[in-house]
């Protein structure tokens, strides 16, 4: 009897999984989202070759546009190679609908079913929802009713999941009835920089750190999303969702959970999600005086003098949204239990930093006459997201000459220093992730609750005061209330 | 010009002055992830140069270039470039090369003069220009002391008799060949031909002679047969044919030279399929 035998030619082979043939269609084609960061994405895919052999866009936009003026528009992002550029334009299809429009979305079923014959995809379609969150439902919905019996569907939904998390499961729920789980693909893109998958490098592909990252040997973690930039006229979208829905309710949440989570078993998308979950449930909420919220008013930011937030091009004259917070928060767990994580975001701060400062425990008794314990800086190792790619820890080191003289000194290694390749954009690994079904570094639907657990008990204890906002000036570290969240504990915020 | 460098002591102390930014006191960021060492007889120092162009930015590292010249009258002379590349929010990272001209006597004992140059506790590659002169002081006393030996066998003349030589090296040290590297391509569209290529009996290859042998070699070793080879000699690798029938061409260019090198400096394990197709190419 014959039996099949494995090739032995592919052994050795490095060969990456290639994604199946299929469409990507984009909700919201004429965004900002689109051209700026999924257009550039698709393209340096199509550069390295790592978009599936048949493929094709389809861009859906209420704004009337043909195949060329989209093509054109796209175009205009990228830097196009003229070769890769042909290829990837000769795939892309405009059609100008409104979402809840029966005859336009007919039209659409029937350019995807032209593509499927013309290109070969298939059937499988890659839905990204990059429109406004308030059509995200009606999208589902007109995707679900016409999905395809062949091929498979992937959803790729833009933050933000719901605004609470009654809406998060409302969402979810209209997601339920097209949609199972493993074909729902939510992006928080931090999860997709380097950066932040590192920590996970870092943390459990090196010896060193996992014995010490624990309540024992870490005296607190500061998590910090720092902008310089103001609203960028998304009066709109901010005013409605402030700098806790945001920022905090995602990437600052799967921070805490990626710094906090205990080791998967394995890389797979369940393993690293439940431990993921794990953290998130072991939050507590924290108390009134555990939370700080601020906006910015005028200042200057580089040199140059700025609106405050309630001057800024549509937003109301008394707006109380918030554009800063800061928070306590403990992870109830054996590893974290009393240690604090202290997070801070803002818009028009005092610089641009994306970072996880783990700051350890002092040395407990330096054997040095002229220094006190107290004198001894701690040791911090910084996870630097954005800018600077990269990780640096301060170490306390002896100045030469007489005497014990300590002075804290940084270790660095910096992304740009040891490879030069470039980081690929966040977007450009999720898209090919969700192509390749793989859900890893996407948000399951138990974290996202989870997540609006947590804020929706902030958001309740805010609408029991008014803060006078104002309460910091632009191109500052925030409200002086933040800095004291930290001195009540006798500690500060990083680099002040 | 600045004075040749005579022994491994100025040239450390050279690195460490280079080191520090003119009107300045702080040293360059420097996050080094190897030593590259090169051995570059004197005929091959052209091309070295254009391979070592633009590498130093992809790899920041020690490059020591070492170039024989055992001819001339014993002694060590030196110099030391530094390369300052801009990294993001104004940082500038720093990437050296130490070119070593070993005269002399000198000449055969490198690993004397390169070893307490390397950056300790990284990884050690050696790019060997040119047919190693296998069983040689100078070769096996640096094969003992790298990591990694990197060759391109098509700067080989006599294939496939070198292989047998090579194959002797690999328990000692871990090897690429950069001619096995360009063949990459070839083997994943050889591989798509599955299960039909299983009773090839024959391989004819437009190519270099190097890469003509490792893909016989590879197939015979993999399929555990005998594959006759036939060779029609080209500069770059122009088609393969399976039995009479040709091999599908593989999509896009073929990689740069550089490019090539820069990859295998991304490898630190042994590439048990290339030592078997060595080991078969050489029967």
């Amino acid at each position: 009897m014959a039996i099949a035998q494995e090739n032995p030619l592919l052994e050795g082979l490095q060969i990456r999984r290639a994604p199946d043939d299929c469409i990507l269609v984009i909700f919201g084609a004429s965004g900002d989202l689109t051209k700026r960061k999924l257009f550039p994405a698709l393209y340096s895919l199509a550069y390295r070759r790592l978009l599936p052999e048949h493929f094709a866009v389809v861009g859906i936009s209420r704004t009337e546009e043909t195949d060329d003026e989209f093509r054109d528009r796209m175009k205009e992002a990228v830097q196009a190679h003229s070769r890769v550029w042909e290829l990837l334009a000769s795939g892309m299809r405009y059609v100008a609908m409104d979402f809840a429009d029966d005859e336009r979305e007919d039209r659409l079923t029937e350019t995807l079913t032209e593509l499927d014959e013309e290109r070969g995809t298939g059937g499988n379609r890659v839905y990204y929802l990059a429109t406004p969150p308030g059509a995200f439902e009606t999208v589902v919905r007109a995707v679900g009713k016409r999905r395809s019996a062949q091929g498979w569907a992937r959803l790729i939904i833009e933050k933000p999941f719901g605004r609470d998390l009654a809406s998060a499961r409302q969402l979810q729920k209209t997601i339920e009835e097209f949609f199972e789980e493993r074909e729902v693909f939510r992006i928080d893109h931090y999860l997709g920089k380097e950066t932040v998958q590192n920590m996970l490098a870092l943390r459990f592909a090196n010896g060193i750190f996992e014995p010490i990252w624990n309540r024992q040997f870490v005296d607190h973690i500061q998590i910090t999303v720092a902008e310089t930039l103001g609203i960028e006229g998304r009066a709109g979208y901010y005013e409605q969702a402030g700098a806790v829905r945001d920022i905090f309710q995602n990437h600052m949440l799967q921070l805490v959970a990626i710094t906090a989570m205990e080791p998967p078993i394995d890389f797979t998308a369940d393993s690293v999600r439940n431990e993921k979950v794990k953290v998130l449930r072991a939050m507590h909420t924290p108390g009134p005086k555990s939370v700080v919220r601020g906006q910015y008013g005028r200042g200057y930011v580089e040199g140059e003098e700025v609106p405050g937030y309630r001057e800024e091009q549509d937003v109301d004259p008394n707006s109380m949204t918030e554009t800063y917070v800061a928070a306590k928060l403990y992870v109830d767990n054996w590893r974290w239990a009393d240690t604090p994580f202290y997070l801070r975001t803002g818009k028009r701060l005092a610089r641009r930093e994306t970072t996880i400062a783990i700051q350890f425990k002092r040395a407990p008794h330096p054997p040095f006459e002229e220094l006190s314990a107290e004198r001894l800086k701690p040791n911090v190792l910084i996870v630097h997201v954005q800018p600077d790619e990269g990780v640096s820890l301060a170490i306390g080191v002896k100045v030469p000459g007489q005497g014990m003289t300590i002075r804290t000194v940084h270790m660095d290694f910096l992304y740009g220093g040891a490879f030069r390749t470039g980081l690929p954009e966040a977007y450009e690994r999720l898209i090919l992730d969700a192509m390749l079904g793989d859900a890893t570094l996407f948000t399951r639907i138990d974290e996202v609750e989870e997540q609006w657990s947590l804020v929706d008990a902030i958001v309740a204890a805010w609408a029991r005061d008014r803060p006078a906002f104002p309460n910091y000036s632009a191109g500052t570290w925030g409200p002086t209330a933040a800095d004291e969240l930290m001195e009540r504990d006798g500690r500060a915020w990083r680099q002040r | 010009m600045a004075t040749a460098l005579t022994s491994v002591r100025e040239i450390e102390r050279e690195v460490a002055t280079l080191r520090i930014a003119p009107g300045s006191d702080v040293p360059y960021l420097r996050t080094s992830v190897m030593t590259h060492t090169a051995w570059v007889p004197p005929e091959w120092v052209e091309a070295a140069e254009d391979v070592l162009t633009g590498l130093a930015e992809r790899h920041p590292s020690r490059t020591i270039v070492l170039v024989p010249e055992p001819e001339q009258e014993d002694g060590l002379e030196a110099q030391v470039d530094v390369s300052v590349f801009p990294t993001g929010e104004g940082r500038q990272i720093w990437a050296e090369t130490i070119r070593i001209h070993l005269k002399g006597r000198r000449a055969s004992a490198p690993a004397s003069v390169v070893q307490p140059l390397f950056l300790p506790d990284l990884p050690v590659f050696l790019r060997w220009r040119g047919v190693p002169s296998f069983g040689s002081d100078e070769f096996e006393s640096l094969v003992d002391v790298v990591d990694r030996l990197i060759v391109d066998s098509t700067e080989w003349a006599d294939l496939p008799g070198s292989y047998a030589r090579l194959a002797e090296v690999f328990d000692r040290v871990a090897v690429s060949d950069i001619a096995w590297a360009r063949t990459s391509r070839w083997r994943k569209e050889l591989a798509s031909l599955w299960p039909g290529i299983a009773n090839v009996e024959r391989i004819k290859v437009k190519g270099t002679a190097a890469q003509a042998q490792l893909l016989a070699g590879w197939l015979r070793s993999r399929l555990g047969r005998d594959v006759a080879l036939e060779h029609e000699p080209a500069d770059r690798l122009e088609g393969v044919e399976i039995d009479g029938e040709p091999a599908p061409f593989p999509p896009g260019d073929p990689p740069l030279p550089s490019d090539l090198l820069s990859e295998e400096l991304d490898r630190f394990e042994r590439d048990r399929i290339y030592e078997e197709a060595v080991r078969s190419a050489a029967r």
